[in-house]
C-alpha cells in the first residue's frame, strides 16, 4: 500500500487527527472518486450526491477499516456500491415502466447537460450502457480508468480471470455496437 | 492496447477522452459542501444517544403495539359495556315499578281496607306507599269521604 496512505489511515484511525487526515483524503481522491461515479450514473447532480455519500460513509466506518485491502480499493468499493445503490432504488421508484438499468441511465445521459462529448461519443457511451451492469463497471474502469486487475479483484471482489473475461466480452459488444450504428 | 486494436477496431479509432464536465469550480467547492453536511449530520443525532435508541427500539415498538391493541379493544368495550348495564338496571327498575303499579292499581278499594284492617298482616307499608296506593285508586272525594267516617 502506498506509503501516504497508511499515514492517513493512521491519522484517520486517530481522533486527535481524524479532521484534517479527512480532509486530506478528500482532496486526494475525490476527482478520481466522482469520475468514476458518473461514468456509472452519468448525471452531474446524481453523481455529487453519491460523491458526498461515499465520503460520510468513509467517515463513518473509517474506523473499522482493517487494511485488509487498500485505501484506494476500499474507497472505489464504497463509490461503487453507493452507485449501485442509487440505480437500483431509482428503477424501483420511477414511475415509468423501465426495461432495464440502460434505459433509465441513457435517460440520464440524455438529459445531462453536462455531457460536451462529440456523436461518436454519445454512440460509445450508449454501447457502454447497453452491457450488463458488470461488464459496465469492468468496462469503465479498465478503458477509461486503466484499474489495474488485481486492485479490480478487490474493488469488485471478484477474480481476475473473471474480470478478464468480463473486459474481453464487453470489448467484444461495444466494437459489435460501434460497427453497426450506420 | 495492442490487444485492444486487433479484437475492437472500430473502439480503437476513437480518442480516449472525457466526454462529460462539471460546473465551473465544483471540485474546489466540494470539500466546504461536504463539511457542512458532515457537521449537520455531527449535530443532529450524538453517537451515545443514538445507540439508546437503537437498543430500546424493539422493546418501544412492542410497548407501543400493545398499548394501541389495549386501546382499540378495551375503548370500544368500555364505551358500549357500561350503557348496556344501565340500559338493563334501567329495565329492571321499569319492570319493578310496572308490577307494582300494575298490583296496586290491580286492589279494589274495599280490599285495600280489608288488607289494612286484617290484625295477622305481616306487610307494614310506609307513609309513603301507602300515599301512592291511595293516590292511584281513589278521587280526592273518595279519600275526604272516608276521613270524615
Amino acid at each position: 500500500m502506498d506509503t501516504s496512505d497508511l499515514d492517513l489511515i493512521a491519522d484517520l484511525k486517530n481522533e486527535k487527527t481524524r479532521d484534517l487526515a479527512f480532509q486530506t483524503l478528500v482532496n486526494k481522491y475525490k476527482e478520481r472518486l466522482y469520475w468514476h461515479i458518473r461514468k456509472m450514473v452519468m448525471d452531474h447532480d446524481d453523481a455529487d450526491d453519491i460523491l458526498q455519500n461515499t465520503f460520510i460513509k468513509v467517515w463513518r466506518s473509517v474506523e473499522k477499516f482493517r487494511e485488509e485491502s487498500s485505501l484506494y480499493t476500499w474507497l472505489y468499493r464504497i463509490a461503487t456500491n453507493e452507485s449501485l445503490t442509487f440505480i437500483n432504488s431509482n428503477k424501483r421508484r420511477s414511475m415509468v415502466p423501465m426495461n432495464d438499468t440502460s434505459e433509465f441511465l441513457m435517460n440520464n445521459l440524455e438529459s445531462d447537460v453536462y455531457f460536451d462529448g462529440d456523436e461518436i461519443q454519445l454512440r460509445l457511451q450508449e454501447a457502454i450502457l447497453k452491457l450488463p451492469e458488470k461488464q459496465r463497471i469492468v468496462f469503465n474502469l479498465k478503458y477509461f480508468e486503466e484499474m489495474k486487475y488485481e486492485d479490480m479483484s478487490q474493488v469488485l471482489d471478484t477474480s481476475v480471470g473473471a474480470l478478464k473475461a468480463s473486459f474481453h466480452h464487453a470489448v467484444k459488444k461495444v466494437e459489435e455496437y460501434l460497427k453497426n450504428i450506420d | 492496447m495492442e490487444e485492444l486494436q486487433n479484437i475492437a477496431p472500430e473502439l480503437s479509432k476513437i480518442k480516449k477522452e472525457n466526454p462529460f464536465k462539471v460546473p465551473e469550480h465544483y471540485f474546489d467547492d466540494f470539500s466546504a459542501r461536504l463539511q457542512m453536511k458532515l457537521d449537520a449530520e455531527k449535530i443532529e443525532v450524538p453517537k451515545q444517544q443514538k445507540k439508546i435508541i437503537q437498543l430500546l427500539k424493539p422493546a418501544l415498538t412492542m410497548a407501543a403495539g400493545f398499548a394501541l391493541l389495549f386501546t382499540l379493544a378495551y375503548w370500544p368495550l368500555k364505551l358500549i359495556t357500561p350503557n348496556q348495564q344501565a340500559n338493563n338496571t334501567g329495565i329492571e327498575i321499569d319492570i319493578n315499578e310496572m308490577l307494582y303499579a300494575n298490583m296496586v292499581e290491580g286492589i279494589d278499594q274495599n280490599s285495600f281496607y280489608a288488607l289494612l284492617d286484617e290484625p295477622n298482616n305481616s306487610t307494614q307499608l310506609s307513609d309513603e306507599d301507602l300515599a301512592i296506593i291511595v293516590n292511584s285508586n281513589s278521587s280526592e272525594y273518595d279519600i275526604f269521604s272516608e276521613t270524615i267516617k
